[in-house]
C-alpha cells in the first residue's frame, strides 16, 4: 500500500531531469544577467572615466592656451610695440614741459590693479546646481516636514 | 561497482584537495618571502604610474595690471617608441620642421623599447605653435593621401606632442633687473634667479603634487587639480619704469658714464615705483647672463652694488645734527677752507674758503669742512647712532633677490679712525647701496618716518588678492627736523639755480660727487655722480635717486646727475598726475576756505 502510494506520487524521471535542466538554465540566465549588468556598468564607468580624463586634458590645454593668449596680448600691448605703432602713425612724444595740467571733473586717475576679489571679501560663490536638482525625494520630504505650516486664514 | 566509483571519487577529491592546498600554501609563502615587497612594488608598475604635476608659475603684473611675466604655450615633441611605424618618415619630417638632426632622430626612432631602452624619447622640449601647426598639417596630409596598391602610406605614428607652459616676459628687458628670470629650460629643477623671481620663488612656483594614475579605465580618476603658484602685483609702474630706463639710457649716452641707476620711490609708503639700472638682460634669453654680466657686474646695481655716495650723504649728516640739536638752520659756521681732524686736513671740493655760512649755505655750497665740523659738534657716538637708526648698517630687506650691504665702520672697530667721522660726514669712507640711501633719505621726505622699501604691492593666492601693508622701519627723525631740512634743501637748490629744478614744482635735493677709492688712493679725475631729490616739497609723492658712474663729460654731480633728475621729474609729474604748485595750492586754499 505504502509502496503504491509513493510510486503514485513519485515524479517521472524525465520530469526530474527537466526540472534540473530548468534550474540550471535559470541559474545560467541569472549569472548571465548579473554578468551583463556588471559589464554594462563597467563599460559605462570606463567610458565616464575616459571622458573625465579627456575633459581634464582639455581643461589643462585651455589653461595653457589662456595663459598663452594673455602673454600674446601683453606682448602686443608691450611698451616697445606700442612705441613702434605710435612711430608708425607719425606721432611724436610730447615734451612734458609743454603739457598743460587741467582739472577735469569726473576724471578717474590711475587705479591700483584689482585682479582678484580681496582676501577679506565675504561674498559666497553661488552653487552651480540648485538644491532642487540635487535633493533626493527623501530630502525633499524631510524638508517639507520641517517647514513651518503657513495658515491662509486671516487672523482677527 | 559502487565501491569502485566511490574510491575513484575519493582519489580525485584528495588530488584536487592536495593541488588546491599546494596552491594556497604557495600563495601564502610567496606573500611572505623576502622578495615579496619587491614583487608587490613591481606589480604597482603594471597597475598604473605616479605622475608629478607641476603647477603653472604665478604671473607678475605691474601696479596697473600689465603682465610683466607670464606663461606661453610650447610643445614637447617626443617619440612613443612602441608606436613608431616609420622611423625614416619621422626623422625626415622632424628634421625639416623642427630643424633637428636627421641621423639623431632616426637613431632614436629605430630604438626598440624595453630591455634598458626608454619607451619615450624627447626630441624637442620647446617646439613652437607654428612648428606644431606644420606637423599637424603634414600628419593630416599623410592620413588623407591615397596611395596605390604597392605603395606604402607615409605615417607619423609614434611622433607625439604635448602642450606645456613656458615662462615668458612680454616686455622683454623692461624692468628685468627687478623681475629677475626663471630658468625655464630646466623643466624639473628650474628656479628663479635675482629680483622678484628669486625672492618669491617658492610662492610663484606653487607646490608640485604627485598623483597615481591607474591604467584600469574602470577606476574613475579623482579630479587632479593643482592650484597655480601665487601671482604678484608689483608697485612698479610700467610707464614710469620705461620712462626712467629711457632717461637713463640717454643720460649714459650723453654723459659717457660707465653705468647708471635711477630709483623712483614713494617715501609715504616705501613702494618702489621704478628702478632702472644698466646693463639689462632680456629674461626670455636668460642664458646670455654670463655674456651681459661678466664678473663682477651686479644684476641690479641699485641693491647689489655699494659705493661711496659723496655729498648726497650730507643730507643725513645735516638731518642727524638738526634732529639732535647740535646745530640749527641759523647756526653760522666760519669756513676757513680746511679743518684738521684726527691728524688729517679736510678741505672743500674746490679747496676754497667760503667764510661765514649758515647751515643752508653749507648744504648749498656742499662744504666738506662745514659738514666735518657739524659731525664733530654732533659727536661720534650720536653720529653713528643716527646712521644705524637710518639702517645703514644692514640690508634694507627689500623683497628682491641679491641685496648686499657693506659693513658700517663705527668707533671701536679696528678699521675706524677719528678722521672717519669727518670723511663719513660728507659721504666718503662709507659705502652704501642706492636703496640704502633711498630708504634713509626717504625719512626726511616723510616727516621722519622711514618706510621699508618694497616692490610687491599685493599677492593673488588661491583666487584672492592679499595687499602687502607698508612697514615703518623706524622713526629716526622728528617730523619738525624733516620739514626743516626739506625747506633748507628747497632753498639751497633755488638759490643755486640748479639745473635740477623743475618749472612749476618745488623740489628739495642735493648733488653728490664722490671720488672713487682705488688701491692707490682716491681718484679725482673719475667720479661717481649722484643726485637725490624729492617733491612736491610740501607733500612729497616721489623721491628720485640718480647715480651715474664715471661720467666722462664732467666729473661733477651738479652738471651730470642734476639735469637727469630734472628730466625724470618733468616726466614723472605727468605720469603721476601731480598738479603744479599753483594749482595744488589753489585747490588746497579753496578746500580750506570751504
Amino acid at each position: 500500500m505504502k509502496t503504491n502510494f509513493l510510486h503514485a506520487y513519485q515524479q517521472a524521471p524525465w520530469r526530474t531531469q527537466l526540472q534540473w535542466i530548468g534550474i540550471f538554465l535559470l541559474i545560467l540566465v541569472i549569472i548571465a544577467a548579473i554578468a551583463g549588468v556588471y559589464l554594462s556598468v563597467s563599460e559605462r564607468a570606463a567610458t565616464t572615466g575616459r571622458q573625465i580624463q579627456s575633459l581634464e586634458e582639455e581643461i589643462n590645454l585651455l589653461v595653457i592656451e589662456n595663459n598663452d593668449l594673455a602673454s600674446q596680448l601683453a606682448s602686443i600691448k608691450s611698451i616697445k610695440n606700442m612705441q613702434a605703432r605710435v612711430e608708425d602713425l607719425d606721432m611724436v612724444q610730447l615734451d612734458p614741459q609743454q603739457a598743460l595740467y587741467l582739472e577735469i571733473p569726473g576724471y578717474i586717475p590711475k587705479e591700483a590693479a584689482v585682479l582678484a576679489p580681496p582676501a577679506r571679501s565675504q561674498s559666497r560663490e553661488a552653487p552651480v546646481l540648485l538644491p532642487e536638482f540635487t535633493a533626493s525625494l527623501w530630502d525633499w520630504f524631510l524638508s517639507k516636514l520641517s517647514q513651518p505650516q503657513i495658515s491662509n486664514e486671516v487672523q482677527p | 561497482m559502487k565501491d569502485q566509483a566511490w574510491s575513484r571519487f575519493i582519489i580525485v577529491a584528495v588530488i584536487a584537495s592536495l593541488v588546491g592546498s599546494a596552491i594556497g600554501i604557495q600563495m601564502i609563502r610567496i606573500q611572505n618571502i623576502p622578495a615579496a615587497a619587491e614583487i608587490l612594488a613591481q606589480s604597482e608598475n603594471y597597475r598604473g604610474f605616479i605622475e608629478t604635476i607641476y603647477p603653472e608659475r604665478g604671473n607678475i603684473y605691474d601696479a596697473e595690471g600689465n603682465l610683466l611675466a607670464g606663461n606661453e604655450a610650447v610643445f614637447e615633441v617626443g617619440l612613443d617608441l612602441v608606436s613608431v611605424a616609420q622611423p625614416e618618415t619621422i626623422a625626415a619630417v622632424a628634421s625639416s620642421v623642427l630643424g633637428l638632426d636627421y641621423a639623431k632622430v632616426l637613431a632614436s626612432a629605430q630604438m626598440s623599447p624595453g630591455n634598458g631602452n626608454p619607451y619615450y624619447v624627447v626630441l624637442d622640449g620647446f617646439a613652437t605653435k607654428e612648428e606644431i601647426a606644420e606637423l599637424e598639417k603634414i600628419k593630416q596630409e599623410y592620413e588623407d593621401r591615397k596611395v596605390g596598391r604597392n605603395e606604402t602610406k607615409p605615417t607619423l605614428k609614434g611622433l607625439i606632442w604635448t602642450a606645456q607652459n613656458k615662462r615668458s616676459y612680454p616686455e622683454g628687458d623692461l624692468a628685468s633687473n627687478i623681475i629677475g628670470f626663471y630658468s625655464f629650460l630646466d623643466k624639473t629643477e628650474g628656479k628663479g634667479y635675482f629680483g622678484v623671481e628669486e625672492a618669491y620663488n617658492d610662492l610663484l612656483a606653487g607646490t608640485p603634487k604627485q598623483f597615481f594614475k591607474n591604467y584600469d579605465p574602470v577606476e574613475i580618476p579623482t579630479t587632479e587639480t593643482v592650484p597655480p603658484g601665487a601671482s604678484l602685483v608689483l608697485t612698479i609702474d610700467r610707464d614710469i619704469q620705461a620712462m626712467t630706463e629711457n632717461v637713463l639710457s640717454e643720460a649714459i649716452n650723453w654723459s659717457g658714464a660707465e653705468a647708471g641707476t635711477i630709483l623712483v620711490y614713494n617715501p609715504e609708503d616705501g613702494s618702489v615705483l621704478a628702478m632702472a639700472t644698466t646693463p639689462r638682460l632680456d629674461p626670455n634669453e636668460y642664458w646670455k647672463y654670463g655674456e651681459i654680466f661678466p664678473n663682477p657686474t651686479p644684476y641690479n646695481r641699485a641693491i647689489s652694488k655699494s659705493y661711496e655716495p659723496g655729498s648726497v650723504f650730507k643730507v643725513l649728516t645735516m638731518a642727524a645734527a638738526l634732529d639732535a640739536g647740535a646745530v640749527t638752520p641759523e647756526t653760522v659756521f666760519h669756513d676757513t677752507g680746511s679743518i684738521m681732524v684726527g691728524g688729517t686736513t679736510i678741505t672743500n671740493w674746490n679747496y676754497g674758503a667760503w667764510g661765514d655760512q649758515d647751515m643752508t649755505g653749507c648744504m648749498r655750497h656742499s662744504l666738506n669742512v662745514c659738514l666735518s665740523w657739524i659731525a664733530m659738534q654732533l659727536g661720534a657716538d650720536r653720529f653713528y647712532t643716527y646712521l644705524k637708526n637710518f639702517g645703514l648698517d644692514r640690508n634694507t630687506g627689500i623683497d628682491l633677490g641679491g641685496e648686499v650691504h657693506f659693513p658700517l665702520k663705527v668707533p671701536g672697530d679696528n678699521q675706524w679712525y677719528e678722521v672717519d667721522l669727518a670723511t663719513n660726514s660728507f659721504g666718503q669712507g662709507i659705502s652704501l647701496t642706492p636703496i640704502q640711501m633711498v630708504m634713509a633719505i626717504g625719512s626726511v621726505a616723510n616727516e621722519g618716518k622711514m618706510m621699508a622699501p618694497h616692490v610687491v604691492k599685493s599677492m593673488i593666492i588661491d583666487g584672492r588678492q592679499y595687499e602687502v601693508n607698508p612697514v615703518i622701519v623706524g622713526t629716526p627723525l622728528k617730523a619738525e627736523t624733516a620739514t626743516t631740512l626739506t625747506s633748507m634743501l628747497v632753498t639751497s637748490l633755488e638759490e643755486e639755480s640748479s639745473v635740477a629744478l623743475v618749472e612749476g614744482y618745488t623740489v628739495a635735493g642735493k648733488t653728490g660727487t664722490a671720488e672713487i677709492p682705488t688701491e692707490f688712493g682716491y681718484t679725482s679725475s673719475v667720479t661717481n655722480t649722484s643726485f637725490v631729490g624729492w617733491g612736491p616739497a610740501e607733500d612729497p609723492k616721489f623721491l628720485v635717486y640718480i647715480w651715474l658712474e664715471k661720467p666722462t663729460i664732467s666729473i661733477w654731480g651738479s652738471e651730470v646727475a642734476a639735469p637727469v633728475f630734472s628730466d625724470v621729474v618733468k616726466n614723472l609729474v605727468v605720469l603721476m598726475d601731480i598738479p603744479p604748485d599753483n594749482i595744488r595750492l589753489q585747490s588746497a586754499s579753496t578746500t580750506n576756505g570751504e
